[in-house]
């Protein structure tokens, strides 16, 4: 039954993919171009075989031709031909260095703060409304005051996973603290545990459901600024590479890249339900 | 006393019988050993530079070379050395030439935004002539100009492609801080064009454009002032006939092809790009509104300049000799090749050779030969920049009383420019005007630098 | 016949003049709570909800502060939690996230820090083996049933060896017959290790198997222990003989009475009189009639109500 369902599923997954595929197909079938007047030096300086089709429509590329231009850039992820022309593997190792580097930072923050926020009442309450305040502001609109303040662009980059990344880890640490069962903590208590024990046996893994929840969304939420920070700062990373390719209308590689961005945000997604399993337990 | 100069300007003859010095077996083995001495020599820069000047002088002293090495023969080589120091301050024009010396900094980042205007700029890394210079430049294609402009403020890049009234405006502190900026070399001239929607290929008279939107690249830019020029001229006020509205390149091509606007004042390669997409045409070239008028320019800040004179001496002359050899049309297919590809302008290279070599498709049916399309002409007319606050008091950009030729000169490296054409033996480093003040005319309209206000007041559009 | 025969040696426990208040302006919950425990004894409370006794068990505990009055353990004033007062919760209070060997070692390594991993493992193996559990050792809480739960806090809470053991309604939230063997087999633990322990509870058969002595609670606010009923049945009881006893039935209906009348009635009649102990009676002894005495501070209400 179960096997069955999962098998259809796919199975249907697949249907769904070949009809996009053909849609697609459809979509960019190359148009006939109107022969005639053109002489063939215009016809080779606008870029068509003389007097035959031109390549793709809007710039769109077919199925096939994306299929190539993706294989091109797979077999050769490393490449490195100055400053400016890296391969995906570089571009993707760039943002993921970048969201790591925020990310950890946010959560060498955020987790211990949210612990001192959930353990006090007091500190919950004096935090809360900036807390309140400060969450709800677009990481990007740090952007140019990070720029302006720290005055370089990669640090400012980082700053802003790390501004995007903290609140979702921090209010969860602290919600996820505070709501750690008065029984579990009288049990420690009781059991005279020291306040270190107490914090990294008990309240840790009582609020590591919680935590790893916000960390799955600031994760979420920080590969998703990196791609829009990185096509305002340039530079490298794979929001340059989508920049850098639409700068040269190259659709066909920005679509490469937003397929990667998708598959490289769901690995990361994959890795904190993972994570998310483990630390998990039923009451 | 021996000639340990690498140009030997003492050495009359080098084939005596015997070793000379009696070190060596044979004379064969002692010059290969002194030919080592000499070529280590020659690769330190720095004594280059001495020996490069010492040799200059000697020549200059003896135009011939044939008296030269009667003299030496004559006298010898200690007693020539000696007489000629004595009536040729030798140490003092070594360290005049000490500009040449030590660079301050050789690894540089330098901004770019992947256009043609930036041709010289670029071109000069793949050729070598950063390299040539001592330089490892690190070109770093940047996302847009405010961030060019944003990298110099905060000093992350070096030195930068900036729109040609970009320093002008950040020295004034027009939307930035304000910070001292500087302009060493106008980067190209020419190049630019007014590209429109082929939906308007029978609607070419601008005085039909009321209410058309139009895409510049940046506020301070001369496509911004050149389209403002062009639709006044005109009788269109730009601030309320039209929509300008600041985009980036690439964009106002996705938005042209959208609908989005009628046309934009872009850079190169994008208004071939949007002729080469099938959706544009070229309605004139920025060359038909003003033969050679400045585009994009090439500068640093002042303190760069000040901490980094060498350097930036070394840098000046990479970027002249890029622009000398970008000025010739035999290179410009080799040129257009090696900036197409992704690490400069990554654009496919038959659109970039269009636009650079002028013989273009106009997107009309038509195949146009226009070979001053585009061209790279690096001297920082004083007037340019004059013209260029003119045209920011009109629209308003600056408000009040503007010292046109004041800031002209304390922008544009004009003087600087000279110095370093000569030294590299240029010919336009004696360019007339001498003043600097060259004048020009735009749409027919002549321009007199002396006389900035009363330009300005001859405006029938204008906001002041 | 302790409390009485043998004049008082200085008790385990002493509680003295406790009183607690939520908020000034209202009653205090209970005042005036004087009680004493002996070394071995196994104490049950009765009360209704409300009347504090979760609140004096967690003032025992260390886990809450009382308004006014104190507690000497000992001779040591209670302050705070320790590990010489083990606890066994309602909720069982099991850590869900280790399993239940680990759950134990985590009691364990609190109170012997120094052990090694195997000590610690074997000393608390054989608590799992006192409450019949060694075979669920690997399996989480939430893999065993409710009374599993409460068999792994309660051989949590003896593997620390506290010297007292205090238990807030332990199987409060057990079926019946659950309930029955896990009291038979915290009888028989409590019977072989003399544990002291202090229980709340509102099932009056479970305190009359059992408790030695009975402390009934009148309600709250303003609760106070009302009287303290010696269970006379002999120690031996069980489950299954303890109702043959005419004794039982007699101590039961005490109890009962106490919980559907006098509790409320007790409340009624004010607040206690400071430094009273509570009355002493023995309900399952045949002679024991009302109970006698000027000398007993209470005995004129108590009159009024019998």
């Amino acid at each position: 039954m179960n096997t069955s369902i999962r098998l259809k599923a796919a199975l249907l997954s697949c249907v769904m993919l070949l009809v996009l595929l053909m849609v697609w197909q459809a979509a960019t079938r190359p148009g006939q171009q109107a022969a005639g007047a053109v002489d063939d030096e215009y016809a080779l300086l606008m870029g068509q075989a003389a007097g035959g089709a031109s390549e793709t429509v809007n710039g769109m590329p077919t199925p096939t031709q994306f299929a190539t231009l993706a294989w091109r850039q797979i077999s050769d992820p490393f490449y490195d031909n100055g400053p400016n022309d890296k391969g995906i593997g570089i571009q993707l190792a760039h943002s993921l260095a970048r969201v790591g580097l925020g990310y950890l930072i946010a959560a060498l923050v955020a987790i211990p703060l949210g612990f001192v926020i959930g353990m006090s009442p007091l500190l919950y309450k004096a935090f809360d409304p900036f807390i309140q305040l400060l969450k709800p502001i677009s990481p990007l609109a740090w952007m140019p005051i990070a720029l302006y303040t720290i005055k370089d662009s990669t640090t400012s980059a980082i700053f802003v996973i790390f501004i995007c990344s903290v609140w979702p880890m921090l209010i969860n640490t602290a919600f996820g603290v505070a709501g750690v069962r008065r029984d579990w903590l009288n049990v420690a208590r009781t059991l005279e545990v020291g306040p270190l024990r107490k914090a990294f046996r008990v309240i840790l893994p009582a609020a590591a459901p919680t935590i790893i929840t916000g960390m799955r969304i600031s994760m979420g939420i920080a590969w998703l600024v990196i791609v829009a920070a990185e096509m305002l700062i340039g530079g490298t990373g794979i929001g340059y590479f989508v920049w850098n390719e639409w700068n040269n209308l190259s659709l066909g590689n920005v679509i490469f890249a937003v397929l990667m961005i998708g598959v490289i945000g769901m690995l990361l997604d994959l890795l904190f339900a993972a994570l998310q399993r483990k630390v998990t337990y039923v009451e | 006393m021996t000639d340990k100069n690498f140009y030997r300007p003492y050495s009359a003859n080098s084939s005596l019988a015997g070793c000379s010095c009696g070190a060596h077996a044979s004379q064969r083995e002692h010059d290969k050993r002194a030919e080592q001495a000499r070529l280590a020599r020659g690769r330190d820069s720095e004594t280059l530079s001495q020996d490069f000047v010492e040799a200059a002088a000697v020549r200059a002293l003896f135009p011939h070379d044939a008296t030269r090495r009667r003299f030496l023969q004559a006298v010898g080589m200690g007693t020539a050395m000696a007489a000629i120091a004595s009536v040729l301050p030798l140490q003092s024009l070594q360290a005049m030439a000490e500009e040449r010396g030590p660079l301050e900094k050789k690894n540089l980042k330098i901004g770019f935004i992947p256009i043609n205007c930036a041709t010289p700029l670029i071109m000069a890394d793949p050729m070598g002539f950063y390299r040539e210079q001592g330089l490892a430049v690190s070109l770093q294609k940047t996302a847009g100009w405010a961030l060019v402009r944003d990298q110099m403020l905060n000093k992350e890049l070096d030195a930068s492609h900036f729109l040609a009234p970009m320093p002008l405006a950040i020295s004034m502190g027009l939307g930035s801080s304000a910070q001292p900026m500087r302009v060493a070399t106008i980067q190209n001239i020419n190049g630019q064009a007014i590209t429109l929607a082929l939906k308007h290929k029978d609607n070419r008279d601008p005085r039909n454009w009321k209410g058309f939107k139009f895409a510049i690249p940046f506020e301070y830019s001369m496509h911004n002032f050149l389209l403002r020029y062009y639709l006044a001229e005109h009788g269109l006020d730009p601030d309320r006939d039209v929509q300008l509205r600041v985009t980036p390149p690439a964009e106002m091509i996705a938005n042209l092809r959208a609908g989005n606007i009628d046309g934009f004042f872009g850079p190169e390669p994008f208004n071939q790009r949007a002729v080469y997409d099938g959706i544009a045409f070229l309605h004139v070239l920025s060359k038909d509104l003003w033969n050679g008028h400045p585009c994009c320019s090439f500068g640093a800040s002042q303190a760069f300049i000040e901490e980094n004179p060498n350097t930036f001496a070394a840098l000046y002359r990479a970027v002249l000799n890029a622009a000398v050899a970008a000025g010739d049309p035999q290179n410009l297919p080799e040129i257009s090749k090696a900036i197409s590809t992704p690490n400069y302008l990554n654009q496919p290279e038959i659109v970039v050779r269009q636009a650079l070599t002028g013989r273009y498709a106009d997107g009309l049916g038509g195949v146009q030969n226009v070979p001053d399309r585009s061209g790279f002409d690096p001297m920082p007319w004083y007037s340019m920049a004059t013209w260029m606050l003119t045209q920011m008091k009109r629209w308003g950009y600056v408000k009040g009383e503007v010292d046109f030729n004041g800031l002209a000169e304390q922008v544009f490296l004009m003087t600087d420019a000279r110095r370093h054409m000569a030294e590299l033996g240029l010919a336009e480093a004696g360019a007339e005007p001498t003043s600097g003040y060259k004048a020009f005319s735009v749409m027919g309209r002549p321009f007199d630098p002396g006389q900035p206000q009363a330009y300005l007041d001859g405006f029938a559009i204008k906001r002041v | 016949m302790s409390n009485e025969t043998h004049p008082q040696a200085v008790p385990f426990i002493k509680v003295e003049g406790l009183g607690k208040r939520y908020r000034d302006d209202q009653p205090p919950v209970f005042e005036n709570i004087n009680f004493s425990i002996q070394q071995g004894e196994f104490i049950c409370v009765i009360g209704h909800s409300g009347c504090g006794k979760s609140t004096i068990l967690n003032v025992l505990a260390g886990l809450e502060e009382a308004t006014s009055g104190g507690v000497v353990m000992a001779g040591k004033e209670i302050a705070g939690p320790s590990l010489d007062r083990g606890v066994v919760f309602q909720s069982h209070a099991l850590l869900p996230w280790l399993t239940v060997e680990q759950n134990i070692a985590f009691a364990v390594r609190s109170r012997h820090p120094r052990w090694s991993r195997r000590q610690i493992a074997e000393h608390g193996a054989r608590f799992l083996e006192m409450v019949g559990l060694a075979a669920a050792a690997r399996k989480k809480p939430s893999e065993l049933s409710g009374g599993m739960k409460q068999r792994v806090g309660i051989a949590r809470a003896f593997a620390v060896e506290p010297k007292m053991l205090l238990m807030d309604e332990p199987f409060g939230a057990l079926d019946a017959l659950t309930r029955g063997v896990i009291q038979s087999e915290l009888l028989k633990i409590c019977e072989a290790t003399r544990q002291t322990v202090f229980m709340i509870t509102h099932d009056v058969d479970e305190a009359i198997l059992l408790a030695d002595k009975i402390m009934l609670m009148s309600n709250g606010p303003q609760a106070r222990v009302a009287e303290i009923v010696i269970n006379t049945l002999p120690r031996t009881r069980t489950r299954e003989t303890m109702h043959h006893d005419p004794q039982f039935y007699r101590i039961r209906n005490h109890l009962v009475d106490f919980l559907v009348h006098r509790s409320k009635v007790i409340q009624q009649s004010g607040p206690a009189a400071s430094g009273g102990e509570p009355l002493v009676v023995r309900p399952g002894l045949e002679d024991d009639g009302p109970p006698p005495g000027p000398d007993q501070p209470q005995s004129s209400r108590m009159r009024v109500v019998a």
